[in-house]
C-alpha cells in the first residue's frame, strides 16, 4: 500500500519515542542556535541531529532531502556571496565572478540553520508513524476532525491517484489521444478533470455519511485504542531538553 | 472467423508476480462470458485485448492488428470496452454530446457521429433523454449512457466489464436485450460478469477465469456442466441448474423455460 | 419487543419535486430478518437512511411521521447517538474505509474510539467482530489491500463492533464476486442468529428468499406489502412493481406447485419438498 509518508519501519529507541518529545527536540534545536546566535552551536546541533539518526538507522532515508537542500544551499551561496548587500571584503575571485566574505558568512549562516531545520523534522517524519503524531496531538486537544483530515489526506491521495489512471484508461478506450504534443494533452485535459472531480464528490459524500453513522461527530469523551507512548524516558528526555534550554536562555541573559 | 487471436500471454505488473500465465485463447462471432473470482485476471485479460496493457510476453491479434504495434486510439476503431463505473468517464454536459465523443475521437465526422449517438441512445432507451445532464439521471441510467457511448463507436468488438452491477431486475433486462441487439447485428459481444443465471441466459460461449489461467473454455451449457472445475473457481452453475440437480436431474439447464418444458414431461406430482 | 417503528414517513430530498417516501408504516420485532426490494429509486436507500437518522439529519430536506429505532425518536437525535443502537452498512465497500487508520484491527476500532469506549472493552469487542466476519487473519494489513469482499466484511465488522441492536445494510453485495457475497451472506445470518435484528436491502432475490423472516416490497416510495417471503412471491403482480420471484417459485408458478394453503415454494428446499421429488426419492 502507497502512503505518503516518508515513516520508516524500526524499532529503535528513536522509533519508540513519543513523538511530542521528539517535537520538544525540533523546537530546542531550532531555539538554541538564535539563542546562543553562535555557528559552533549551529554545527553542534546539526551533528546531534544525524548521530541521533544514525542511531535510528535512517540516515540513508535522508539523502534525497540532504542533495535537493544542497542545491538550494549552493545557489543561495553563490548569490549571497556575489551580492549581499554588505559586502565589503573580497573572498576570492572565480573567473568574472567575485565572492565577498561578509556574503559567504550570510549564506554559511542560512545554510546551517536550513541543515539544522533538516535534521531536526527529520528525525520525527522518519522514526514516527504519522497517525500516531496525529494521535498524541488530538490527545492534547487538537480537533479529532481537523486530525481525520490530516491523517486521511496521507491515504486517500495514493487513492485518487488510481482513480486517475483509471479515468485515463476510461477515456483512452474511447480514443482520446493522451500522449503527444502539448496541444493533445490540454485537450485531454477536461475529459479526464470532469470524472475525476464529479466521482471525487460523490466518494466524500458516500464518506462523510459513512463516518456519521461510526459516531465520528459524536459529543462523548473520546477514547483510544493504542495506549499514550509517554513513558519514564520520555519524561528524562523532556527534562534534559528544558534544561539545555533554560541553560541556554541564562547564558545568553549573563552574558 | 477469428476476430481475436491470443498467443502465448504472460502478464505481470510487477516482476515477481505473474497475473496471467500462458494464456492462448481465438475469439470467433460466438458471444462470450468470461467468469472467475475477484482477482482472476478477468480485467486485466480485457484491458490487454483493448490495448490499455502490453503482453509482458507473447502476443494478441485483434483483427490482422497486433496490439504492441498499434496505438490505443487506432485500436478503439476495431474494439470498444464499456467501464464497470460510469462516473469514470461521463464529463460533458449533455447526454446526446457524451455519447458523441467517441464516434467523434475515432474520426467519425460530426454529422455522422451524432447519427450514430443517436442509434445508440435508441438502443439502451435513452433517446428521450439526449439533451439533460447526464449528473441529473440515475447511476443506472448513466451506465446505460456508458454503454451508448462505446455502442455509438460502432466497432465489430465489444467488451462489457460487470454491466450489471448495481442494475435492478427491469436494468438486468435492459442490458440482456442490449447485448442480444449487438448480437443480432453480427457483433462479437466479450462480457466480464458475475452472474451466472445471466451467463446462461444470455451467451454462447464461457471462459472461466482461475488464478491467472483458463480453467475451462466452451459453450455455455458444456461449461457449466463441470461441477468441479467450477467448484475449484469459486463458481456455481445457474440456480435452475442447481434446482435441477437437486431433483435428481443430472442436467445442465440454462433457463426457467427449459426446466418447465423438461418437468412438464417427466410427471411432477404435486402434494395435495 | 418492537425493535423498530416506523409510522407514516414521508420525505422529501431538498430540490426534489416527488416525495421519496410517501407515508411508508412497519414494526420490526427483535431478531427478525427483514429483506427489502423494489426497483432503483423506490426508495430503499433513503429508508434505510431514515433508519438512522442521516435522513433527515445529514439531507435536511421536509420530513414527516416518524421512526423509532430501540426507543429512541431518530429525526429528534443526534446521528451519532443512534449509531449506537442502529448500524448502516453502504454499498460501497471502498468508501467505507475510513481512511485514517493503517490496519484492519485499528479500522474496526474507529467508531468504538469515538463513542468512548475502554481499551480493554474496545479490544473484546474488536476480536469478537473479526471473528465473526472472519477476517481475524487480515487484522494487521492495510484496509486498502484487502479485497472488495473482504474490505465490505471489514465495514460489516466495523458497525457490529459497537453493538447496535439493529444493523441495517443497503445492496452490501452488489459489487462483490459471488463468492464474497455468499462470505456476507454467512456473516449476516450468523449475526442474526446472534439476536441481532437485521434490514437487508438486496436484489439478489434467490438469496433474500433463503434468508429472509419477511420481506418489505416497496414501489415508487410506497410500501406495497411486508410479508413472510412465500407470500410477497406468490403474488401475481410482482411484475408490475419491477421485481421478479425466485427462479425456484417462476417454475413452480408454471408447473402449478404450491404448499396446501396454495402458496409457491421460494427456495431449492421448499420447491423439492411439494413437488415430491427430492433427490433422496429418486
Amino acid at each position: 500500500m502507497r502512503s505518503l509518508s516518508l515513516y520508516q519501519q524500526g524499532d529503535s529507541i528513536l522509533h519508540k519515542l513519543d513523538p511530542l518529545t521528539k517535537i520538544l527536540y525540533i523546537v530546542v534545536a531550532l531555539a538554541l542556535p538564535s539563542i546562543t546566535a553562535s555557528v559552533k552551536v549551529s554545527i553542534a546541533c546539526i551533528i546531534s541531529g544525524l548521530l541521533l539518526i544514525t542511531f535510528a538507522k535512517v540516515l540513508k532515508n535522508m539523502v534525497p532531502i540532504v542533495s535537493f537542500s544542497t542545491i538550494v544551499i549552493l545557489t543561495i551561496f553563490i548569490i549571497q556571496g556575489m551580492f549581499y548587500y554588505a559586502n565589503e571584503n573580497v573572498l576570492f575571485t572565480l573567473g568574472p565572478m567575485t565572492f565577498y566574505r561578509e556574503g559567504m558568512l550570510y549564506a554559511l549562516k542560512i545554510g546551517l540553520r536550513i541543515y539544522n531545520i533538516i535534521t531536526s523534522v527529520s528525525l520525527l517524519v522518519l522514526t514516527t508513524r504519522p497517525s500516531d503524531l496525529i494521535e498524541a496531538l488530538v490527545r492534547k486537544g487538537l480537533s479529532p476532525k481537523i486530525g481525520y483530515v490530516l491523517s486521511s489526506i496521507l491515504q486517500i491521495i495514493p487513492q485518487m491517484t488510481s482513480m486517475m489512471n483509471t479515468i485515463t484508461d476510461a477515456q483512452r478506450a474511447r480514443g482520446m489521444e493522451t500522449e503527444g504534443s502539448l496541444l493533445v494533452r490540454m485537450k485531454a485535459f477536461i475529459p479526464l478533470l470532469g470524472p475525476m472531480v464529479m466521482s471525487s464528490l460523490v466518494g466524500t459524500r458516500e464518506r462523510a455519511m459513512a463516518l456519521e453513522v461510526r459516531a465520528f461527530s459524536s459529543s462523548r469523551k473520546k477514547t483510544f485504542l493504542n495506549k499514550p507512548m509517554e513513558s519514564a524516558q520520555s519524561t528524562i528526555w523532556r527534562v534534559v531538553l528544558l534544561i539545555i534550554l533554560i541553560g541556554a536562555v541564562i547564558w545568553r541573559v549573563t552574558s | 472467423m477469428t476476430t481475436i487471436r491470443v498467443s502465448n500471454l504472460h502478464f505481470s505488473y510487477q516482476e515477481d508476480f505473474e497475473v496471467l500465465k500462458e494464456i492462448n485463447v481465438e475469439f470467433d462471432h460466438r458471444s462470450t462470458a468470461i467468469i472467475g473470482q475477484n482477482g482472476a485476471g478477468k480485467t486485466t485479460f480485457v484491458k490487454l485485448l483493448k490495448g490499455l496493457l502490453l503482453p509482458t510476453q507473447g502476443d494478441i491479434w485483434i483483427k490482422d492488428y497486433n496490439t504492441k504495434e498499434n496505438t490505443v486510439a487506432f485500436l478503439a476503431q476495431h474494439i470498444g470496452l464499456v467501464f464497470q463505473n460510469p462516473n469514470d468517464q461521463i464529463f460533458k454536459s449533455n447526454v446526446l454530446d457524451e455519447v458523441s465523443f467517441g464516434p467523434c475521437n475515432i474520426g467519425f465526422d460530426q454529422k455522422t457521429a451524432t447519427e450514430k449517438a443517436k442509434d445508440a441512445l435508441q438502443m439502451v432507451g435513452l433517446l428521450d433523454k439526449q439533451n439533460l445532464n447526464p449528473y441529473d439521471l440515475t447511476l443506472s441510467e448513466r451506465k446505460l449512457v456508458s454503454i451508448a457511448s462505446i455502442v455509438a463507436m460502432d466497432t465489430d468488438i465489444l467488451i462489457f466489464d460487470e454491466p450489471t452491477i448495481a442494475q435492478d431486475f427491469v436494468g438486468r433486462e435492459k442490458v440482456k436485450q442490449i447485448i442480444k441487439d449487438l448480437i443480432r447485428k453480427g457483433k462479437l459481444v466479450i462480457t466480464i460478469i458475475h452472474d451466472m443465471d445471466f451467463v446462461a441466459e444470455t451467451f454462447d460461449r464461457a471462459i472461466v477465469f482461475y488464478n491467472g489461467n483458463i480453467l475451462l473454455d466452451g459453450d455455455t451449457r458444456e461449461v457449466f456442466s463441470h461441477k468441479e472445475e467450477l467448484k475449484k473457481a469459486y463458481l456455481e452453475p445457474p440456480h435452475v441448474t442447481q434446482l435441477a440437480n437437486r431433483l435428481g436431474i443430472d442436467k445442465v439447464f440454462l433457463n426457467d423455460e427449459e426446466l418447465t418444458n423438461y418437468l412438464k414431461n417427466i410427471e411432477l406430482k404435486p402434494q395435495a | 419487543m418492537k425493535h423498530l417503528i416506523v409510522e407514516n414517513l414521508k420525505y422529501c430530498y431538498p430540490l426534489a419535486k416527488d416525495l421519496a417516501l410517501k407515508g411508508v408504516s412497519f414494526e420490526v420485532d427483535k431478531g427478525e430478518f427483514i429483506g427489502v426490494i423494489g426497483s432503483n429509486g423506490s426508495g430503499k436507500s433513503t429508508l434505510c437512511q431514515a433508519l438512522v437518522g442521516l435522513v433527515p439529519n445529514f439531507y435536511k430536506g421536509a420530513y414527516g411521521g416518524k421512526v423509532i429505532a430501540c426507543g429512541m425518536e431518530v429525526a429528534k437525535s443526534e446521528v451519532a447517538e443512534i449509531a449506537t443502537k442502529v448500524g448502516l452498512v453502504f454499498q460501497n465497500p471502498f468508501t467505507q474505509i475510513t481512511g485514517s487508520k493503517l490496519t484492519v484491527y485499528e479500522e474496526i476500532a474507529f467508531g468504538l474510539e469515538n463513542i468512548g469506549i475502554e481499551r480493554s472493552e474496545m479490544k473484546c469487542r474488536i476480536e469478537h467482530a473479526l471473528d465473526l466476519l472472519g477476517i481475524s487473519k487480515f487484522k494487521d494489513k492495510n484496509p486498502f489491500d484487502l479485497s472488495g469482499g473482504q474490505m465490505q466484511r471489514l465495514a460489516i465488522a466495523g458497525i457490529i463492533a459497537m453493538e447496535p441492536d439493529v444493523i441495517v445494510l443497503d445492496e452490501p453485495t452488489s459489487q462483490l464476486d459471488p463468492q464474497g457475497s455468499e462470505e456476507v451472506f454467512q456473516a449476516v445470518q450468523n449475526l442474526s442468529q446472534e439476536g441481532m435484528t437485521v434490514i437487508m436491502v438486496e436484489h439478489k432475490i434467490e438469496k433474500i428468499a433463503a434468508y429472509a423472516d419477511k420481506v418489505l416490497l416497496l414501489s415508487d416510495g410506497e410500501l406495497v406489502d411486508f410479508n413472510t417471503p412465500k407470500k410477497i412471491f406468490s403474488r401475481s403482480d410482482l411484475d408490475e412493481y419491477g421485481v421478479s420471484p425466485p427462479v425456484y417459485t417462476k417454475i413452480a408458478k408454471n408447473l402449478h406447485i404450491t404448499d396446501k394453503l396454495g402458496l409457491y415454494p421460494v427456495t431449492i428446499e421448499e420447491f423439492s419438498q411439494y413437488s415430491g421429488q427430492g433427490r433422496e426419492k429418486l
